[in-house]
């Protein structure tokens, strides 16, 4: 089953800058990495590259705009450079080369202090192996982010007994990481990373290591907590349903490359080459197309039908369409811009999985 | 209708001449070196004129010149520095020793046995107290004390060393690259080498018998150390990095907390490693244990063994009371509630008031510092005594295995070896060991070999440092005849690996020179003794380097083999032998290095060779030949490592 976000209605600000920029990002490991860069070298296929040059390019030139109360999905397969363009964005990887801004600040130009500070207070991140302290109680792990900022032991207690009960873990406060399942830990891990209020939360894969139900349980679960705090997040993954479930924009990586950054209905319903085309073949193309995507324009007589929303995907159309005698009308901002009939319902839902 | 078959040729490959593989080369070689010193026996022996025979005298002059600056009314700052230093390290023992003497024996079991109570429970605990009633019964409880002061020194200020560097080589590559070839070096040196040189610096006294443990028990603390930083998951180094937290935090927080298991251990091992030099440690001024079964060697071999045996029963004490703390104090194991931690503030309480309490008690009764009542001491002695009179004795039984297994080794092993190495021309064997080292490591290691056969040449050892290459061939030898078979048995049975693996336990945690005295009784003939002791020696590390190997071998690999039916016995020899070929070349390389730190040690029961000269040096103060000698030691040392280390190098951690 797939939802596309768009149907959650995130409250996405594009009224004034991004929280996060990113523009002409390089990551290349290797001595010889500066040499490279900026060469026609840089293009060459992973192989030549590193028999050429003895260094691996894992992120190539890639540039994007994250706007405040955002999910932007970086989606790709394993070696796509997509956990490493993560981590660059708050250095945990030096990047090569290019430019990131987030919340106005130079990422490249900050000072270790500085550093320090946007790591704190700014960003934070939930990762894929959870990587909490096995040695700490559950409460610990959560105030582990305030620890290090210094906060006093009875406030930050209080705050990481708050963001507990709001992942559902308020009885597992004093239990220890290891006592916990996957799923739970993992939350946890949410908590930590929530504890310190930050703008922008970067989630590496997070729910790679669990079961399909639970991964489930867990998507709900960040659904849910976007939409309750409206922060904005960077999410990696390699589960293309996942992606278009949470993601407001998805960019799809191929080699270190974005080679398509849109909206899951563009993903799905314009591919950008064949590669993105093989990923979604397998979506179910009326539960992330929008009427946008199938309706004509209004014939005279047509456009008193009744009305849905030009951004409801045709999955939900359903009912009203093909249960009523009229072709239904789509609207934006009050105004009819098309209708779609039964036929072209159909035909979406028939042109599935060519 | 016959179909006329057309025989097919296939175009085999022409098998592979024996010269093109490399273990008809090695034979070619060493048949080479076998004519040479057939056709030019005792003709080339190594020219007096490649020899630096000032020296010796030089080292002396040396020696005399330092102790002559050192010891003036005013001397240089450096000097002073030094002295400082060394003035520390001779009181820090013996400031430990008063400590425990101030106890009283009450009062030190208290502590001991509370201690270990409260951090490692009732089974570590009832170790411990088992072990003090056993230096009280023995009559060694003196002795054991001061044994366990020295420990407890040099362990401490190992740790205060070596934690740090390891914690620097866990963090940074570049310091690990740096450190490694220095540890491996400090590895493969016979603690009996460099027991001279500190002597030269540091005198005869407790402060050198601590720097000799400590330069034997540095490197496992370094190495597990940088283990325990390294295995610390990368992904919770950086969700720490991610929350802003520092490097010291991370390191404070995440790191050590994480590593600590590994920590532990490395505690844990130095321990032990420090144990085993005790004895080591007593023929330099080490007090204690050591020096009881040192000076027993000759006049007094019971009580030697009884002093051995208390040293055991403090190691395995040891271990198993560390091991257990390190288990239960494991917050990530434990899940203490908040209850549970007052509970425990309390048995903490209670436990320091029964240690005072104790100590009070001790001191208003007028309990002596040490156990000296009634002992078990005599009827053990007698015990040992007539075991030892009985092997020796030539109407038993015993007598009429060992005496012909030590002739034979002697007739048919050792004496041909040793005039094949004495006698041969030297350019033929030099060159024929570089040759070895070539074929069998590289190109690099075979220079290495080259350069120390030269340092030995100059250093005047030739002769002697030859012999001792005899010794440890022969021994090297008997050990994989012995290693091999027991270590594929374990490796095939797991009942075996169970009743051999206490023994081994046992047998690792003996300090070397205690293996020798049983084999002066049991094999009374000049070099056997120090020989067969390095077998017992080395055998426990090439079996379980067997074992492993064997182990380790892929059970699909396995599982294939047997599905296209072959034997045990096929399975083992085409499949599980071959493919554990690394490991059992390690056992060689490691066998061969541990055996030669005993044969040396031989030299101070009638070994002769290198390891006499050391002896020499030590008990008779010929400082500039003992310094020589053990330079020798050393150089022999790294080039048998050299030519037998093999193309892909594998160090076990910690095993060796």
């Amino acid at each position: 089953m797939v939802d596309t976000a768009g149907s959650l209605g995130h409250d996405i600000d594009r009224s004034g800058v991004p929280l996060i920029r990113a523009s002409g990002v390089w990551k290349i490991f290797g001595r010889h990495a500066a040499r490279v860069i900026g060469t026609p070298d840089a293009d060459l296929p992973r192989a030549e590259l590193r028999m050429k040059h003895d260094c691996v390019a894992a992120v190539r030139d890639v540039s994007f705009e994250v706007w405040p109360g955002e999910v932007f999905v970086v989606m790709g397969l394993s070696g796509s450079g997509k956990s490493t363009l993560v981590r660059t964005l708050i250095r945990l990887i030096e990047p090569s080369a290019g430019d990131i801004q987030i919340d106005g600040k130079d990422v490249n130009a900050l000072s270790r202090a500085g550093l320090l500070q946007l790591r704190r207070h700014t960003s934070s991140m939930v990762f894929q192996h959870f990587g909490l302290l096995a040695h700490r109680r559950v409460i610990d792990n959560v105030a582990f982010g305030l620890e290090v900022q210094g906060v006093a032991k009875a406030k930050r207690l209080a705050r990481a007994a708050e963001v507990l009960e709001l992942v559902g873990l308020e009885d597992c406060a004093n239990q220890f990481p290891d006592q916990l399942s996957g799923g739970m830990q993992q939350r946890v891990g949410l908590a930590r990373a929530f504890a310190v209020d930050p703008k922008v939360m970067l989630y590496d894969e997070p729910f790679s290591a669990l079961d399909p139900l639970i991964r489930r349980d867990m998507q709900d679960e960040v659904c849910r907590l976007q939409l309750e705090t409206g922060k904005t997040m960077v999410f990696i993954t390699h589960d293309l349903p996942e992606a278009l479930r949470l993601g407001d924009r998805i960019a799809i990586m191929r080699d270190g490359k974005i080679v398509q950054l849109g909206t899951p209905e563009e993903l799905v319903g314009s591919p950008a080459d064949d590669y993105v085309q093989n990923f979604t073949r397998d979506i179910p193309r009326s539960h992330v197309l929008t009427l946008r995507w199938i309706m004509r324009e209004p014939q005279p007589g047509e456009e008193d039908g009744p009305q849905l929303d030009v951004r409801t995907t045709v999955r939900h159309a359903v009912p009203l369409i093909v249960g009523g005698e009229r072709p239904v009308c789509a609207v934006e901002d009050g105004r009819v811009v098309g209708v779609v009939d039964r036929e072209a319902v159909l035909t979406a839902i028939a042109g599935e999985n060519d | 209708m016959a179909v006329a078959r057309v025989p097919v040729q296939l175009a085999l490959p022409a098998p592979r001449p024996w010269w093109r593989g490399r273990a008809g080369l090695v034979v070619a070689v060493a048949l080479g070196m076998l004519i040479a010193f057939l056709g030019w026996r005792n003709q080339l022996l190594w020219p007096a004129t490649l020899t630096w025979n000032a020296l010796a005298h030089h080292l002396d002059d040396f020696q005399t010149w330092l102790s002559n600056n050192r010891n003036v009314p005013h001397p240089s700052v450096f000097f002073r520095a030094f002295n400082g230093f060394a003035d520390f390290l001779d009181h820090i023992v013996g400031w430990l020793t008063t400590f425990l003497f101030k106890l009283t024996w009450v009062g030190t079991t208290a502590l001991g046995v509370l201690l270990v109570l409260r951090f490692g429970g009732r089974r570590a605990a009832f170790g411990v107290l088992a072990a003090f009633v056993s230096f009280a019964a023995m009559g060694l409880w003196e002795p054991s004390m001061r044994t366990f002061a020295l420990t407890f020194a040099s362990v401490s200020l190992s740790l205060a060393v070596g934690l740090p560097l390891g914690v620097l080589a866990g963090r940074s590559n570049r310091f690990r690259r740096a450190i490694t070839p220095v540890l491996d070096a400090m590895q493969i040196i016979p603690a009996f080498a460099y027991l001279m040189p500190i002597v030269l610096l540091f005198s005869v006294g407790p402060g050198a018998a601590v720097v000799t443990t400590m330069i034997y028990s540095i490197p496992p603390a370094i190495r597990i150390t940088a283990l325990g930083i390294r295995s610390v998951p990368t992904n919770t180094v950086e969700a720490a990095a991610a929350l802003g937290a520092t490097r010291l935090q991370t390191l404070l927080k995440v790191q050590l907390p994480l590593a600590r298991r590994l920590l532990l251990l490395a505690v844990n091992q130095t321990i032990l490693f420090a144990l085993s030099m005790v004895v080591i440690a007593g023929l330099i001024g080490g007090q204690g244990l050591g020096d009881v079964v040192t000076s027993g060697l000759y006049s007094n071999p019971a009580l030697a063994l009884l002093a051995g045996a208390a040293i055991v029963i403090m190691a395995i004490a040891l271990d198993r009371a560390t091991e257990a703390m390190a288990i239960r104090t494991d917050p990530a194991h434990r899940h203490l509630t908040e209850g549970r931690r007052r509970m425990l503030r309390l048995y903490t309480l209670a436990c320091a008031a029964g240690v005072g309490l104790a100590v009070g008690l001790a001191h208003a009764l007028g309990a002596s510092s040490v156990w000296t009542r009634s002992t078990a001491q005599e009827w053990l002695l007698r015990q040992v005594q007539s075991a030892l009179d009985y092997v020796q004795n030539p109407s038993t039984f015993v007598f009429h295995i060992t005496n012909p297994v030590g002739n034979f080794i002697v007739e048919y092993g050792l004496t041909p070896l040793r005039s094949f190495f004495v006698e041969t021309p030297w350019p033929a064997m030099t060159f024929g060991l570089a040759l070895i080292a070539f074929l069998v490591s590289g190109l690099r290691p075979a220079l290495v070999t080259l350069a120390m056969l030269a340092l030995i040449g100059v250093t005047g050892e030739w002769t002697n440092a030859m012999d001792t290459a005899s010794q440890v061939l022969v021994a090297t030898v008997l050990t994989m005849i012995v290693g091999v078979p027991l270590g594929v048995w374990a490796a095939e049975s797991a009942r075996t690996r169970r009743v051999m693996r206490p023994v081994l336990d046992v047998l690792q945690t003996l300090p070397q020179l205690v293996y020798i005295i049983p084999f002066i009784y049991l094999m009374p003939v000049s070099i056997v003794p120090g020989v067969m002791a390095s077998v017992l020696y080395a055998s426990p590390v090439v079996i379980r380097l067997v074992e492993a190997g064997i182990r380790e071998v892929s059970p699909h690999t396995v599982e294939a083999a047997g599905a296209f039916g072959a034997t045990r016995l096929q399975t083992l020899l085409k499949v599980k032998i071959p493919l554990a070929r690394d490991a059992i070349m390690l056992g060689v390389n490691q066998g061969m290095i541990m055996v030669l730190a005993v044969v040396v040690i031989g030299g101070l029961v009638g070994s002769g060779a290198l390891g006499y000269d050391v002896a020499q040096g030590l008990q008779q103060s010929l400082f500039g030949q003992g310094v020589l000698a053990s330079l020798a030691i050393l150089a022999l040392g790294t080039a048998l490592d050299r030519v037998t280390q093999g193309r892909t190098r594998k160090r076990i951690e910690g095993l060796s």
